[in-house]
């Protein structure tokens, strides 16, 4: 890779590409971010490879490995452009077949989506609801370009913000986009993005300032910044860098998840090629302007998400957060004045710079500009990442993309903001998604998970989760959220053994307020949401598991009993897998379940095929 | 036992940097599997730091541990979306088919048995990895299969059988001279004829040709993890190096692949990372 010296030389290059690129052979598109390699797209793409070497189809055909296109349910998939064509779930024995196709620009009919209402095949990926509804600017870019080979992402207009900045030569136009694009910081906190970075280019730079990149996605139940760092690095980076640009900072630390191994790898490749072709590092772009940008792998702490721990983490220490004043912008890594965005506030830059912040002001609503990237996960029907322009209703996101529930039984809650969040009662799905409304509702935006819930979900286990994950992430500091969440989840834990009498409730309900009231940082703050949210929403849940002795949802394994129904055709299997021996019955006659040898480990339930082990 | 001049060797190659001290105990644990004690002491002197402070840092975090861990690492996800579709369930039964809780390693250093909060495939809950291997949607009943087929290894490729292995024909980046020893089989198929050297010694080093078999011969033996320079055993020249490992940082070798594009392998021995690019694009 050569060294670019000028914007000139960018250009060139790009034009070069984009001529290339509009050779007009078919491209075989095969995503392989975590879900995809989970699910066997690395078995597809050395077939593909094979194929093309041994069919000698290399003048026929491209191939793109790429990262995560967000339908992860279909994975692994096999996309062909230019038409569009979608193959979800592909076995490793059809690949072949695909391959053979693409390079003859005919279709394999029979691996295209089917529409189960309509019986119908689905050529194009845009005619499958999951994509129809949605509006993809960042993650449609995933499927376009190679996390790890540089040319695709300038190719496709990669850099080309960055460019347009340097061009310009004014920083002040670059914050000002940012400014009145509206965009708000996508953690979750929805702080305005150009206003953190107005405070950060007004403070003395003498010592140097930094920025810093939030990929610590420790929200369970959320994956949206590992697409992105997976599937396009660059895009983090060209933000950062026009980030840098507009606030004066010369350091650049990316505080990365160790626990996404794919991403880290596809990040250090990504800065390697950005740096040797002159994107980081001194004079960029033949500029006076010099930035570049390091790791720091994080080591597992959830409280790391708060800036204040994430900056003790990344200079190696205990990641306790701190008072606040002096806020980040003032004293931050190495007491330098830093400002941290989070990676999809960082992946909007380019867009906003590119189209520019009127284009991006349309999007979503007045004080919500832009779309959003949520992880719909759980019991909806398709999950995946779903990028909508901000104030969607939850009712369009879970039941025309998510298409409801997977299964007979109803969608019942969304929970949104992970263990800070809350949740929200189907009722109540006309609500647009926004900061705003959210946080009125009693939950928060979060940074998108969105775990659909049904009539099998226990709230009162729900919450229970999510309390037992915060006790155990406390940092201790404050003694209120470090005592109140194990006090809390032991409350929970009573509740859902049947064990609780009614005023635990209201102590419950109690010792929630007083930890929202009495600690420091935003994990304690929150911390008695998913208490509060579910007592608001869902009373009759916990007062059924108090007064009844009874899981409604048969998930509190006290509270449940394992039966086998007239559906058991005497197959056998769950006797034979039962670790207890509590099955027993003859070959081909209804078999019997012994509830006082039951350990309730429920293999029996999911090893049966006929539906015929029931939980009350 | 822990090598003190390695444990010092990991705290100058982080010393200076970010973050170093969280850098420096991931290193050790890269390197031992775990933080020994003795280890940690090491640390503490070379970074002038007091132990308590170390042991904050190595507690305070929940990728460090301060036990060995077994042959297998089973990572399972309680993240949200994994909790209710059941990833409690999943984690009981590996207690029970394992016969030890979470958080701890079998007897016999096979197995150890690790919680973690979320993966990040929330869409293909629940989620259990098995030393990098990831496995989706497991039920209960799939967790029996899941450790037998780790005890028939993970990493085992049947290289006659498995149809994700095929043949490349290389040459030299250089010469272009072709790299097939034909007289010399390796997987039953032609092996590719390179010249390594490494240390002292200088010799022939012959790779299978089959794309994801590791099998293959070299006229000495090359110890574990040490780096290879690799040269052409036609114009003698040596092989440039197309970038950095991303797995383990040492060079990467390309060589030409007949019928277009381009093979890397990973010069370190033991480092099986290797990248076959077939676009055409050449600028």
């Amino acid at each position: 890779m050569k060294k670019l010296k000028s914007i000139q030389e960018f250009k060139a290059l790009q034009g070069k590409l984009i001529a290339l690129q509009n050779s007009g052979i078919p491209t075989v598109v095969i995503p392989a971010g975590t879900c995809g390699q989970a699910s066997g797209a690395n078995d597809l793409i050395r077939i593909a490879k094979r194929e093309m070497l041994k069919k000698n189809l290399l003048k026929k055909i491209n191939l793109r490995i790429t990262g995560c296109q967000g339908f992860c349910e279909m994975e692994p998939s096999v996309l062909v452009e230019p038409k569009g064509t979608f193959y979800p779930k592909v076995n490793a024995k059809d690949m072949a077949r695909i391959i053979h196709a693409a390079a003859e620009g005919k279709v394999v009919e029979d691996l295209l989506s089917l529409d189960k209402e309509t019986g119908r095949r689905v050529e194009k990926q845009d005619e499958i609801p999951f994509f129809k509804k949605q509006m993809r600017l960042i993650i449609s870019r995933n499927e376009k370009v190679d996390p790890i080979r540089i040319f695709t992402y300038i190719e496709n207009d990669g850099y080309s913000a960055l460019a347009k900045a340097l061009e310009k030569g004014d920083s002040a136009w670059v914050l000002n986009e940012v400014k009145s694009s509206g965009l708000r910081g996508r953690g979750g906190a929805g702080f305005p993005t150009g206003l953190k970075w107005e405070f950060l280019s007004k403070q003395p730079s003498d010592k140097g300032k930094y920025l810093a990149c939030n990929a610590d996605e420790g929200d369970p139940g959320a994956y949206m910044d590992r697409s992105v760092l997976e599937g396009n690095p660059h895009s983090i980076i060209e933000g950062m860098i026009i980030g840098a640009y507009a606030t004066g900072a010369k350091d650049g630390v990316v505080y990365a998840r160790n626990e996404y191994p794919l991403a880290v790898k596809h990040l250090i490749i990504a800065l390697q090629q950005a740096r040797e072709m002159g994107f980081l590092g001194e004079n960029i772009l033949g500029t006076s302007f010099s930035f570049d940008i390091m790791i720091v792998k994080g080591a597992g702490a959830f409280v790391c998400g708060e800036e204040t721990a994430l900056i003790k983490s990344i200079e190696g220490k205990t990641g306790e957060p701190r008072q606040r004043p002096p806020f980040p912008v003032q004293k931050g890594i190495n007491n330098r004045p830093t400002a941290i965005n989070n990676v999809e506030t960082w992946v909007n830059i380019p867009y906003i710079i590119n189209k520019g912040a009127a284009a991006f002001a349309k999007i979503g609503t007045n004080k919500n500009t832009g779309t959003k990237i949520f992880s719909l996960v759980g019991k909806a029907k398709n999950t995946g990442l779903v990028e909508v322009p901000m104030g969607a209703s939850f009712r369009d996101i879970v039941y025309q993309i998510g298409g409801g529930s997977a299964s007979k039984s109803k969608v019942k809650a969304v929970q949104t903001g992970g263990p800070s969040g809350g949740c929200i009662p189907e009722k109540m799905f006309d609500l647009t998604v926004d900061y705003d409304s959210l946080a009125k509702a009693g939950s928060i935006m979060g940074s998108g998970g969105m775990i659909v819930m049904d009539e099998n979900t226990c709230m009162v286990d729900v919450a229970k989760y999510y309390m037992n994950f915060l006790k155990d992430e406390s940092c201790g500091k404050c003694f209120t959220c470090r005592k109140g969440t194990q006090r809390m989840h032991e409350i929970l834990d009573e509740v859902s053994k049947g064990k609780a009498t009614p005023e635990k409730i209201d102590l419950l309900e109690e010792l929630a307020l007083a930890v929202k009231d009495t600690t420091m940082c935003g994990l304690g703050q929150t911390a008695p949401n998913p208490v509060l949210s579910t007592l608001k929403y869902f009373r009759d849940e916990y007062l059924e598991h108090i007064n009844n002795k009874r899981c409604p949802a048969g998930v509190c394994k006290e509270l449940i009993t394992y039966s086998i129904n007239d559906k058991c055709t005497g197959c056998g299997l769950c006797r034979q897998s039962c670790p207890k021996e509590a099955i027993t019955g003859a070959k081909k006659k209804q078999h019997k379940l012994d509830t006082s040898k039951c350990i309730k480990c429920g293999v029996c339930r999911t090893i049966c095929k006929f539906e015929a082990v029931e939980v009350k | 036992m822990v090598d003190k001049e390695e444990v010092i060797r990991i705290v100058d190659k982080h010393q200076n940097g970010l973050g170093h001290l969280i850098s420096i105990l991931e290193g050790i644990q890269i390197r031992y599997g775990y933080l020994p004690e003795e280890a940690l002491r090491i640390v503490a002197e070379k970074t002038k730091t007091s132990v308590v402070e170390i042991f904050g840092v190595a507690t305070f975090y929940r990728f460090f541990r301060l036990k060995p861990i077994g042959k297998y690492l089973v990572s399972v996800c309680l993240g949200t979306a994994c909790h209710i579709r059941s990833s409690p369930q999943i984690i009981e039964e590996f207690e029970r088919q394992l016969n030890i809780k979470a958080g701890e390693t079998t007897a016999d250093m096979e197995f150890s048995l690790e919680p973690v909060n979320c993966l990040g495939s929330c869409a293909l809950g629940p989620m259990v990895v098995v030393n990098g291997h990831y496995f989706s949607n497991v039920t209960p009943s799939r967790v029996k299969q899941i450790i037998k087929k780790t005890r028939e290894g993970l990493d085992k490729v049947d290289v006659d059988q498995d149809e994700r292995i095929f043949p490349v024909e290389v040459s030299c980046p250089h010469c272009n001279h072709s790299l097939m020893d034909s007289k010399q089989l390796i997987d039953k198929h032609p092996s590719i004829k390179l010249t390594a050297s490494f240390g002292e010694k200088h010799g022939w080093i012959r790779l299978s040709s089959l794309y994801g078999s590791p099998h293959m011969e070299s006229e000495f033996e090359i110890t574990s993890d040490s780096v290879v320079n690799f040269f052409c055993p036609h114009c003698n020249a040596p092989f440039i190096k197309a970038g950095n490992c991303p797995e383990c940082d040492a060079p990467m070798v390309p060589m030409i692949v007949y019928g277009g594009g381009i093979v890397q392998i990973c010069s370190r021995r033991g480092c099986r990372q290797h990248m076959l690019d077939l676009s055409s694009v050449n600028l």
